[in-house]
């Protein structure tokens, strides 16, 4: 089956959608992001491009907590974000990655990984299972952590520390520690960026995986068009913190006022 | 009204000098990202020498003055300017223990030299007394108030017209871009230093006079700056000298108000406190993107701490009990010495835990042991059997523990080192002298305990029990650190975001390990009391005391000695508590702050790791770099070059 034709007809899945409506979020006088309304559909890997500054990571922090919106709600299926933690936003099942990745660098990759399974459980437990795993917690982390590096290729790079890996390979821990996760929704921001394009293309191949494995919803903020194009079933641009255009990737990548955006013309009026 | 006329004067002029001092502190940070901890050691270096010019070569007080300033101001700005450029890449405990270890060894070289009393200074600016509507000035006070106006006047205009003064602005938050845009950054920052040096032994040479000179007691009140920069939200110029002059005034209505109240209790010491109080509580209310941490995105990554095989773990814990169990055969008197470096090893991996383990910083951790300490001493005054005191001596500080965590809860980084700092030092000012802890006379009996027939209260039985507590919490501590917590604050250390994307709360992280931290201290505490058979608030770097003091010299101490959990534990105990006991009493008291504090700057500098670990990484390094050489890999990243320029 090729991919392509499984992300024109995505499975249907149980997996929630990501809905931001009206987000606005000012820091001061400077208005990051102004009146942004998407869909990011369950089962199906969404695109958020736009240029350097153009609010694409803000509205992914609006996302999962780490700012507070001016106006506007998240939700994830049915249950509406806003107000909540960080830590509870990513129990509730939103998982991401940074663009300038928040990595343990002093741990293994393994440790890192498995982390992305046990900060989850240790969130969601009470008292001492905050504190203590259980043998058989233990087993479920560490067998979602193998997985997780099996499926992103770095099972050999399971005892190196973190620190000394290069961008590439951090990038694929990070990916990895999501997958690890429990989660039903990813948000990776720039996963591509620091990666040649042969690491690119592995990692686009990676994503189509994960997403025909486990069914869940992926929003990809991405500079890198092919990547986009090869694994983005419907496209979402951001321009000065406003919505400019939406539609499939064929669409976008030839629409005009995208082009303009990306070389700075001013021919075209928003 | 008119008996309040000479506080207020004297108010102002005190608060004059905070700000100026208070001002030099926030210029260098600005510049800098290096929060100068030792900024007070400075003034008390400026006033001491020109005391040493003065006194003892019999100079001119200009002349003296002029020098003073040369050395403590200009040549110790620059030096400083050097080594902020090195720290500017250092993990932010390296930075903090640097100038933390600067203050450490100015200060131990002050008292080693000049000795710990403190010696009147005669005033050098004009006494003559003027007379304003009612109430009597002196000349000196104009001169200082007038001084310190133009100075911080002439400063702010400097900032907002001239081109250099603009650039100031604009160098820490991206050097690179400045030095693209034709001003180097290096003269800025140079400038910076210098003047914030200079305003800073300019306000230890104002004050002498009026305080005498006192190089602790110095180095304190230069510590009021801390709560005049707070007000200015460690940024604002012109706040932080409205912030100085507002708590000198402060302090001295304070004093007056107090003073006629006829009270007794921890409020008599609230003028002399006001500026930490005032520190702490600004801490608390600014709001959080107000604080801005400077400097903090260029930091290198962090490499993992050296681990020991499994083998060579066994082996050495086998032999160090094995040499635990030897010493009290083998050591006759000092014994004593030996329970205190016991109790050490537990206060080194709690300090740990908290430092290394999860990186938060702390600056008052010997406050724990004291609430440890007291309480303990209470309860067996009340009739507590001993092991069930010293437990509850570590459960009450758990409370303390958890409290400090609120300011960790909003602060991060620097700000944290600052309010844990002030904290300590209100807990010690404030509350050591309370009916709670030591009460007035600063000691309360601290008896050895009777445990059935065993001779536990004999200097070896006494070993013993100690022994047996510290390998106990030793044991507990390790545990807590290969648990699933001890993961997640390793984790958190590293990367705090990526643990809240990831579902767990920081913030409980932060207030379990505060409460953990806290709880071991507190046991170590209530086992140093029993030592002499009383527990007491010594003042001043005493092992055994619990001066604020002690607490950066822990930090130091713990810097230099690694990362390792229970390895660097012990060597930072046998280096602060058993070695220098081996030199004669005097000595030792005066050369630990002076030999610590070098070795905790040398350390601090060169890579921000444990003189052990750069031992054991250089053999590691080679073979890293023989294999995949990724740090070549790294540099070759634009992005990185341009972050390494800085």
């Amino acid at each position: 089956m090729s991919v392509t034709a499984e992300r024109l007809n995505p499975q249907t899945t149980d997996a929630p959608d990501l809905a931001v409506d009206g987000l606005t979020v000012r820091f001061g006088g400077l208005v990051a992001v102004d009146d942004v309304s998407l869909r990011a559909r369950g089962g199906v890997i969404t695109g958020l491009i736009g240029p350097n500054g153009a609010g694409k990571t803000t509205t992914f922090n609006s996302c999962t907590g780490l700012n507070t919106p001016t106006a506007g709600t998240v939700a994830l299926g049915d249950r509406t974000l806003n107000g909540h933690s960080p830590a509870w936003r990513a129990r509730l099942g939103l998982g991401r990655t940074f663009q300038r990745m928040e990595l343990f660098d002093t741990m293994t990759v393994q440790e890192n990984v498995e982390i992305g399974r046990e900060a989850l459980l240790a969130g969601k437990r009470r008292w001492t299972g905050r504190l203590f795993s259980t043998p058989s917690e233990a087993d479920v982390c560490g067998r979602e952590a193998e997985e997780a590096m099996d499926h992103c290729g770095i099972s050999p790079l399971a005892t190196k520390t973190v620190g000394d890996l290069s961008t590439g390979q951090r990038r694929l821990v990070e990916l990895a520690r999501a997958l690890a996760g429990d989660y039903r929704f990813l948000l990776l921001d720039e996963p591509s960026s620091g990666l040649d394009v042969g690491e690119t293309e592995q990692f686009a191949a990676i994503l189509s995986g994960v997403m025909e494995r486990e069914g869940i919803g992926i929003l990809l903020v991405e500079h890198d068009m092919a990547l986009v194009r090869a694994v983005c079933s419907y496209i979402y641009v951001l321009d000065f913190g406003r919505l400019i255009y939406e539609g499939t990737a064929a669409d976008v990548l030839s629409a005009e006022i995208v082009k303009a955006a990306y070389l700075g013309s001013e021919a075209v009026e928003v | 009204m008119k008996e309040w006329l000479p506080f207020i004067v004297a108010g102002i002029t005190n608060g004059s000098i905070y700000g100026l001092a208070a001002v030099g502190l926030v210029l260098t940070y600005k510049t800098s990202g290096i929060f100068n901890f030792a900024h007070g050691a400075q003034a008390a270096l400026g006033a001491y020498l020109m005391f040493e010019f003065r006194e003892r070569m019999g100079m001119s007080w200009p002349l003296a003055g002029f020098l003073s300033l040369l050395l403590a101001g200009v040549v110790a700005g620059l030096v400083l300017e050097r080594a902020a450029n090195v720290l500017a890449t250092c993990s932010l405990a390296a930075r903090v223990t640097a100038t933390v270890g600067l203050l450490v060894f100015i200060q131990g070289s002050l008292i080693a030299i000049y000795g710990a009393a403190s010696v009147p200074v005669r005033p050098f600016l004009p006494q003559k007394v003027f007379r304003f509507g009612g109430v009597n000035v002196r000349g000196e006070q104009i001169i200082v108030v007038a001084l310190v106006l133009v100075a911080v006047v002439g400063l702010y205009l400097f900032f907002t017209k001239a081109k250099l003064g603009l650039a100031v602005q604009a160098v820490v938050d991206d050097p690179a871009l400045l030095g693209l845009a034709g001003t180097s950054p290096v003269a800025v920052r140079r400038f910076a230093w210098l003047v914030g040096s200079c305003f800073a032994a300019l306000s230890g040479m104002l004050l002498a006079p009026t305080l005498a000179l006192d190089a602790r007691l110095l180095t304190l009140l230069v510590f009021f700056a801390f709560g005049a920069a707070a007000v200015g939200a460690f940024s604002s110029l012109p706040l932080t000298y409205v912030g100085g002059i507002g708590l000198g005034l402060g302090a001295s209505l304070a004093t007056k108000i107090i003073g006629g109240m006829k009270i007794t209790g921890p409020i008599q010491g609230l003028p002399a406190n006001l500026p930490f109080i005032v520190l702490f509580i600004a801490l608390l209310v600014t709001p959080t993107r107000k604080l801005v941490e400077r400097g903090s995105q260029v930091v290198r990554r962090p490499l993992p701490p050296v681990t020991f095989g499994r083998r060579t773990t066994a082996v050495a814990a086998a032999g160090g009990l094995v040499i635990a169990l030897i010493v009290p055969h083998v050591v006759n008197a000092r014994l004593p010495i030996y329970i205190t470096g016991l109790a050490y090893v537990i206060l080194f991996a709690s300090l740990g835990l908290l430092v290394r383990t999860s990186g938060q910083a702390s600056l008052c951790h010997i406050a724990f042991a004291a609430v440890g300490a007291s309480t303990a001493a209470r309860a067996v005054g009340a009739g507590f059997p001993w092991p069930l005191a010293v437990l509850i001596g570590g459960l009450v500080a758990i409370p303390i523990g958890a409290l400090l965590a609120i300011p960790a809860i909003r602060l991060s980084g620097i700000y944290l080192a600052i309010a844990t700092f002030g904290f300590g030092l209100v807990i010690q000012r404030l509350f050591y002298s309370s009916m709670f802890m030591f009460g007035g006379t600063f000691a309360i009996r601290s008896p050895r305990p009777h445990l059935g027939g065993l001779h536990t209260d004999t200097d070896v039985g006494y070993y013993h029990v100690v022994l047996a507590v510290t390998v106990a919490c030793l044991a507990v501590m390790v545990l807590i650190r290969r648990s699933r917590m001890g993961r997640l604050l390793r984790a958190f250390a590293d990367s705090p975001t990526a643990v809240d994307a990831n579902g767990t709360n920081t913030n409980e992280l932060k207030v379990l390990v505060f409460s953990i931290a806290a709880f071991f201290s507190g046991i170590a505490g209530g086992l140093l009391g029993p030592i002499t058979g009383q527990a007491a608030a010594a003042s001043g770097i005493d092992v055994g005391g619990f001066d604020f003091s002690v607490s950066l010299l822990l930090l130091t101490v713990l810097f230099v000695a690694g990362r390792q959990p229970v390895f660097s534990a012990v060597v930072g105990s046998v280096l602060l508590v058993i070695i220098p006991s081996y030199a004669t009493g005097e000595t030792a008291v005066k050369w630990n702050p002076i030999v610590f504090g070098s070795l905790a700057i040398v350390a601090a500098l060169f890579g921000g790791r444990s003189l052990i670990e750069w031992l054991a990484s250089s053999r590691r390094l080679r073979e890293r770099s023989a294999t995949t050489s990724p740090q070549a890999e790294r540099t070759a990243r634009p992005d990185l070059v341009l972050e390494a320029a800085r």
